[in-house]
């Protein structure tokens, strides 16, 4: 069973369209003929064994008395005692942000709701007594946001943050994932990190 | 004997393989005709993860396509936004800076090698070896971790931009990706003596589903599995884009084209990913990551924020979207599985005319029943594992 | 007469306990959390009473009341009474083959003679494959009667491999009963007092050949073809839900103790410690007088016992999280092609041994 392709080798320049020595191909080492070590599986299976063994004791002893000071062998995180570090770029729930009076920034642009790939946001605009427009609705549907961040990077206002939330993203019902305005709102305090991270990446194209 | 076989009667077994079975992960039936163990016919069913990707993107503009192709081949997000980024550019005419051409190779590369853990991993588990698998889940973990730290997400990136990328790299990206690394190559030497010499393993892919280069070729391969057939195509090396042309990298090949040589291609790749990834961060010239293009680039915060002109045309390109040239355009990057090619047709407008995806694994699946005929009902696992079909993908 | 009796109940109670009541749940639990381990993962600790989880120990609990909980679903079409029957079928020579295996010496206890095994068998070995052989059985049965391709195909698998191990896994045994002379497992195990009389010394590739049919008979990774998820979904018992999917994965642990003390009781010095021998352990006791010295020798025996049998318990385990599954085929060329033709060499090459020695 164990041929060889049996196409001419020296036909493989045409077939790729390329010269042979631009591509530097590699022939992985298929191990063709099984050594007699190989052949009675109990050396390999003995290797084998060692290596899950010695995962397994380096772990045991990390988790009877892990060595102190020293990170914890085990990868998983003990997620509601333990948390993941999160880097400035993660995007959690888009948020609104608000202004030192609790209203929002946002100005009803509509360039967010334009932007949208999943169409998860709707914006109903009215002016407010000084003539200024004003997001008198602003909806976001939770359950159709793919969290690509796009709303924020098109924000001309600073208006609309992808923040660090990520509990209590979905809920069991859909249509208590219909957020409003009033449920997006966040002080500007709360999305500092965000606000700089974003006037750090998007300020200058460094041209 | 004749006449014991002709009194024993031997009906033949048709077997709903999937859509929901441990092995048809990525959702697809196989509607398998058994003799005993043997497979006697065998019928891919697809379409199962049918979503319209092709048909949606003709209702979006040309950037919110970018989000859309994330969920394409959703193990690795990354390549396909910088394919669909380059299709575009190639139509506008554009040429991305040389920062961002480093910054690409390099988050195509960390994909590819999310890819290839996940293939590898999730290979070894479907023939039983578990332990393999989450050494090689814990090596991927990490490299999303980078892939998180660099652009906000571990899955759903939407990273690349038209004109750009969404931002540059982390500051301590180069120190983190070394660390990572270095814990990957122990993961990998770990899998590497868990399996390859293993003589379960080996018997259980080495001569299942071979095919001969040609035959590869006729059928549509590219990428891992035509590489094991000993066909050193790649498209990178064939037709280099970004700047692959400029870094040292080999093109593992195998011989036979069988389960096992697709497996070692993957494992060599992985390596050799490493090493593009390592030498793309220490080479990275410093400079502007996005291009001065208004057009086509949405503008930078601060222009926007400060200048009236740039504020209405950014309104502009928002709303109507980029309007590329009359064309149409085919372009191909090497996917995680193989050929990954977008071929884009415009008329002018904010939005795409045509948005068709050339699936790598499309063809690797509609080869199954010629690699699986007159085979064990065991081999669809190892073999439909290692043509890494992705239901995201295939069906889009 | 009475004190037999008494002997008898205690030692059947003993094994009950250690073996349904401590080794059946705490083998899930032990396979969850050292599996954990090997992977680098935490393993299952979530259940909790009253805010301990003392590291996951309460899962069995919990699952045996979820599994209790679940429906009994038996698919329509079904062969009712034999898809009732067959986890019963599987279980039950599991639980009772552990009946001759010995976890402890004789020992005079106030002028009482106690043999600790429940059944001094003259056969012991042979009915230990007589009642493996039942428990191919209720895997064919439970196949065959759920009416399901996939439980059918594990069936037959199963089936097929069994009954190929069975005969290998005899051969591989003959060795030790030439060296040793004899079929009661008691003398097998009395006889290993010395390090140097170790099965696993007389008969090493006997140790590994046995070693691998009875992991193959049990049907555990690597050999796991029966139920193989990936391939056949749940093998056999792709139907079975609540107390019966229960049965068979406790007739499956219960198994991993047998062999364990099978493979202790041939070829690991049984209950010895090794440079130990039994009047010695008696004569270190001697402070506690005859009686209790003779009481406390016992209890050495039996931890030393167990000891090593949770050794296996563990191997076995780290052999099922470490190593791929064969393919059915394969397995089968190793059972015919390797296994056997091996156990025979090796009874040849014994009898030759004995023969000049």
């Amino acid at each position: 069973m164990d041929k060889k392709t049996d196409f001419d080798q020296t036909k493989l320049e045409e077939m790729v369209g390329v010269p042979l020595d631009r591509l530097k191909p590699k022939r992985v080492h298929r191990n063709p003929e099984l050594t007699l070590w190989e052949k009675i599986y109990v050396p390999e299976v003995v290797r084998g064994l060692g290596i899950t063994t010695r995962h397994f004791v380096s772990n045991m002893i990390g988790f009877v008395a892990p060595p102190s000071g020293k990170k914890r062998s085990i990868f998983t995180v003990y997620y509601p005692e333990e948390k993941v570090e999160l880097p400035p770029a993660y995007r959690g729930r888009p948020v609104l942000v608000a202004k030192a009076d609790g209203t929002e920034k946002c100005v009803a642009c509509g360039l967010c709701e334009k932007i949208c790939p999943a169409k998860a946001i709707t914006i109903e605009a009215l002016e407010n007594a000084m003539g200024e427009r004003y997001p008198y609705k602003y909806t976001l549907d939770g359950s159709r946001c793919v969290y690509c961040g796009y709303c924020e990077e098109v924000c001309p206002k600073e208006a609309i943050v992808m923040s660090a939330e990520y509990e209590g993203l979905a809920e069991r019902d859909r249509r208590q994932m219909i957020y409003s305005k009033e449920q997006l709102l966040r002080s500007e305090e709360s999305v500092k990190g965000r606000l700089e991270y974003i006037r750090r990446i998007y300020a200058k194209w460094n041209y | 004997m004749p006449e014991t076989i002709r009194d024993l009667s031997t009906e033949q077994m048709v077997i709903n393989m999937g859509p929901s079975h441990p092995v048809t992960h990525g959702t697809v039936k196989f509607l398998a005709t058994l003799d005993g163990e043997n497979i006697v016919d065998l019928k891919v069913d697809i379409g199962y993860l049918h979503r319209g990707f092709e048909k949606m993107c003709e209702s979006g503009t040309w950037q919110q396509v970018i989000p859309y192709t994330d969920r394409l081949n959703y193990v690795s997000p990354l390549i396909n936004n910088v394919g669909y980024a380059l299709a575009v550019e190639k139509l506008i005419g554009i040429e991305v800076t040389e920062r961002c051409k480093y910054i690409r190779v390099i988050a195509s590369e960390l994909a590819r090698i999310a890819d290839h853990l996940t293939n590898v991993a999730a290979g070894a588990m479907e023939v039983g070896a578990m332990t393999a698998f989450l050494y090689f889940v814990e090596a991927r973990e990490l490299v999303w971790d980078l892939i998180e730290a660099l652009c906000g997400a571990r899955v759903t990136a939407n990273y690349v931009r038209i004109g750009g990328v969404k931002n540059d790299l982390p500051d301590d990206f180069a120190k983190r990706t070394h660390e990572v690394f270095k814990r990957c190559h122990e993961l990998w030497a770990d899998v590497d003596k868990l399996l390859t010499h293993n003589r379960i393993f080996i018997d259980r892919l080495r001569d299942v589903a071979p095919m001969t280069g040609e035959e590869a070729i006729a059928l549509g391969f590219t990428g891992p599995c035509l590489r094991a057939t000993g066909v050193p195509y790649d498209v990178r090396k064939a037709h280099p884009y970004l700047v692959y042309d400029r870094l040292d990298f080999e093109v593992p090949i195998g011989e036979t084209g069988d389960n096992f040589d697709k497996y070692l291609v993957r494992m060599e790749e992985l390596k050799q990913s490493m090493r593009i990834v390592e030498q793309a961060l220490n080479r990275i010239p410093s400079g502007p990551v996005n291009l001065d293009m208004p057009k086509y680039r949405w503008q930078s915060k601060d222009d926007i924020y400060n200048r009236a002109d740039s504020l209405i045309f950014h309104f502009k390109t928002v709303i109507d979207g980029i309007k590329p040239p009359v064309g149409e355009v085919y372009l191909a990057v090497e996917g995680g599985n193989g050929e990954l090619g977008f071929y884009l047709v415009s008329d002018g407008s904010g939005k795409p005319y045509k948005c068709r995806v050339r699936p790598p694994c499309f063809p690797l699946t509609a080869a199954m029943p010629r690699m699986m005929k007159g085979r064990l009902i065991a081999d669809i696992v190892p073999t439909f594992d290692m043509i890494n079909m992705i239901g995201g993908e295939c069906d889009r | 007469m009475f004190a037999d009796m008494i002997e008898s109940v205690a030692k059947i109670l003993f094994i009950f306990t250690v073996n349904l009541g401590f080794f059946a749940p705490i083998l899930g639990w032990v396979e969850r959390k050292q599996s954990a381990l090997m992977q680098d993962r935490i393993g299952a600790n979530r259940a909790d009473v009253g805010g301990f989880t003392i590291i996951g120990l309460f899962h069995p609990i919990s699952d045996a009341i979820k599994v209790i909980m679940k429906e009994d679903f038996i698919p329509a079409g079904a062969e009712k009474l034999l898809h009732t029957l067959a986890p019963a079928i599987s279980l039950i020579p599991a639980i009772i083959t552990f009946a001759v295996v010995p976890f402890g010496g004789q020992y005079e206890l106030f002028g009482h003679h106690v043999n600790l095994v429940i059944a001094d068998l003259d056969v012991g070995i042979l009915y230990v494959f007589a009642f493996s052989g039942l428990a191919t059985y209720g895997v064919v049965l439970a196949g065959w009667a759920s009416r399901n391709n996939w439980s059918l195909i594990g069936g037959l698998r199963a089936s097929a491999q069994m009954l190929s191990y069975e005969v290998a896994m005899g051969l591989t045994v003959i060795g030790v009963m030439m060296v040793y002379g004899t079929l009661k497992l008691t003398e097998i195990g009395a006889m290993q007092e010395s390090l140097f009389h170790w099965g696993v010394f007389l008969q090493p590739l006997g140790f590994i050949l046995f070693f691998t049919c009875a992991v193959a008979e049990n049907k555990r990774a690597p050999f796991d073809m029966p139920e193989a998820e990936s391939e056949l979904v749940a093998g056999y018992f792709t139907e079975y839900s609540s107390f019966k999917f229960v049965m068979f994965w406790m007739g499956e642990f219960l198994e991993i103790v047998t062999i364990a003390g099978l493979v202790t009781t041939l070829f690991f010095g049984a209950w010895h410690i090794p440079f130990v021998s039994d009047s010695a352990l008696v004569s270190f006791f001697h402070f506690a007088g005859p009686n209790g010295a003779a009481v406390l020798a016992m209890l050495v025996n039996i931890t030393t016992f167990f000891v090593k049998v949770c050794f296996f318990i563990w191997l076995q385990m780290t052999i099922r999280w470490t190593l791929p599954r064969f393919r059915y085929d394969q397995v089968m060329k190793l059972c015919w092609k390797m296994i056997l033709p091996l156990s025979l060499v090796n009874i040849l090459i014994t009898g030759l041994v004995l023969l000049n020695g």
